[in-house]
């Protein structure tokens, strides 16, 4: 049966897209902190908002790496 | 024969590419992410990788719906001819009505209605048919539209700023979903070409298999799949025209936070399916994750009526392409004459219905099929200054 596979799917999905929206949406929310007037360190609150964007892009990167069948082998 | 299948497969590859544009790339222009002729050209290019990256869905359907070869059952590139004919049919009319209905859909009920008329009713796999086309359909947009309402809610509360002192509304400064709107667009058109252009290969290839050039149970070649991209990415840049010219006259109310969840909801669940082999309807998925992420947001619920014709549409797809592949299955059953009289005539039924569509005004209602599902989520709280989307003068 297909319960499993299905099950599967629904994992995956919600796991992925789950991280993505998180790193993103902490990503976004540091480049707010990173642009308030009173912030004392704008710098650093700008870098770890690009880490984020970079970690969930690399995600996104893995997630296709994963499907390619051409690197799966 | 084989060369006129592969022409009408070709066609619909077209027809879906068309049809689903919007899918992925109404919510970035609406947000005003993206201009509207950069993410046209964006979704055509990403389809055609898309196309290229796996080719699992394509073995399902060429391997597995329909019991070919060895039992002694065959499928004649006539059966195929007919289901195609039935789907493209289906395709167009509700293209023109502008239903929300699933390209997937149309083309196995169109094949089943063939195989059964023209072989009978034990050359279905009703198994598989059950598990990788029926269970999907039903689940894939439940599952994608959980996802995009959880999303939601953790992108809002995570970027949902308050004063540590007074507790007063800072202001929330979304825009950066705005930017990543771009690539979870460009996401879910690269998902579009891992499904939808994979099942056009597998028509193809089971032609191919049906007329005896190819083994049974072996993967596309690789023309075929360049064919096949190609064509879901000219019909992709085709039918984002229409979208761009009709992107003016009134959008969903959805926010770059999110269309940014929706939009990654429906690329994950497209291509986890995708890697598994299961054929579902992108059109169902991205439904499913804008009614999500609208769910998601504060103040809102769902006009269910509106939901209700959705799935009454889902519901039809299937049954309705049966039938007109089915008709089509009979006629093509009397001979030479009658394969003729099919191809004319279903030729000339997509060129009237393509002059129809000319005359008729292109309104929103039948460019964006997810337009559709974002009208079943009510919202209570409208925001009466637009200033977080400019996109007013952008869009035409």
């Amino acid at each position: 049966m297909k319960w499993l596979e299905l099950l599967q799917v629904a994992g995956v999905t919600l796991f992925s897209a789950v991280t993505l929206v998180v790193l993103y949406s902490l990503g976004v929310r540091l480049t707010a902190i990173a642009g308030d007037a009173q912030q004392k360190s704008p710098g650093l609150m700008r870098s770890l908002a690009y880490a984020c964007f970079a970690v969930c892009g690399a995600a996104v990167l893995f997630g296709i790496y994963l499907i390619v069948p051409y690197f799966g082998k | 024969m084989v060369a006129l299948v592969i022409a009408l497969a070709l066609f619909f590859d077209f027809t879906n590419g068309f049809h689903d544009t919007a899918n992925a790339m109404a919510t970035p222009i609406a947000t005003g992410a993206i201009k509207p002729k950069t993410a046209v050209a964006l979704a055509a290019v990403l389809n055609l990788v898309g196309a290229f990256l796996s080719t699992e869905v394509a073995k399902t359907i060429s391997g597995g719906l329909i019991r070919e070869g060895s039992d002694g059952i065959h499928i004649t590139p006539d059966i195929i001819f007919a289901g195609l004919m039935g789907a493209v049919l289906w395709n167009m009319v509700t293209w023109l009505k502008g239903l929300p209905s699933s390209s997937s859909h149309a083309l196995f009920g169109g094949l089943i209605g063939a195989a059964v008329v023209g072989i009978g009713f034990h050359s279905i796999n009703f198994e598989t048919v059950l598990q990788k086309v029926i269970l999907p359909a039903i689940f894939a947009p439940l599952i994608a539209g959980l996802v995009a309402y959880l999303c939601t809610r953790l992108a809002y509360a995570l970027t949902s700023r308050h004063d540590p002192e007074t507790g007063d509304k800072l202001t929330q400064k979304r825009g950066g979903f705005r930017t990543g709107q771009i690539f979870t667009s460009s996401l879910v058109a690269l998902a579009h070409g891992t499904n939808d252009a994979q099942k056009t290969m597998g028509i193809i290839t089971l032609v191919l298999i049906a007329a005896g050039t190819q083994a049974p149970g072996s993967g596309p070649q690789f023309w075929v799949i360049a064919a096949c991209a190609f064509a879901i990415a000219i019909g992709t840049y085709a039918g984002g025209w229409r979208i761009i010219r009709t992107m003016g006259s009134g959008l969903t109310e959805v926010k770059p936070a999110q269309g940014f969840s929706a939009e990654t909801s429906t690329a994950s669940a497209i291509l986890a399916s995708s890697h598994l082999g299961f054929a579902l309807s992108t059109t169902q998925v991205a439904s499913g994750s804008v009614i999500g992420s609208g769910l998601g947001r504060k103040g809102t619920s769902v006009r269910w009526g509106t939901a209700g014709k959705i799935a009454l549409g889902w519901l039809f797809t299937l049954p309705a392409s049966a039938i007109v592949g089915a008709l089509t299955a009979l006629l093509v059953g009397t001979g030479v004459v009658g394969v003729i009289i099919a191809a004319v005539a279903g030729t000339a039924a997509v060129l009237f219905m393509f002059v129809v569509s000319r005359r008729s005004h292109v309104g929103h209602h039948n460019a964006v099929e997810v337009e559709e599902a974002g009208h079943a989520v009510r919202f209570r709280k409208k925001k009466k200054s637009r200033k977080t989307t400019p996109s007013k003068d952008v869009q035409r």
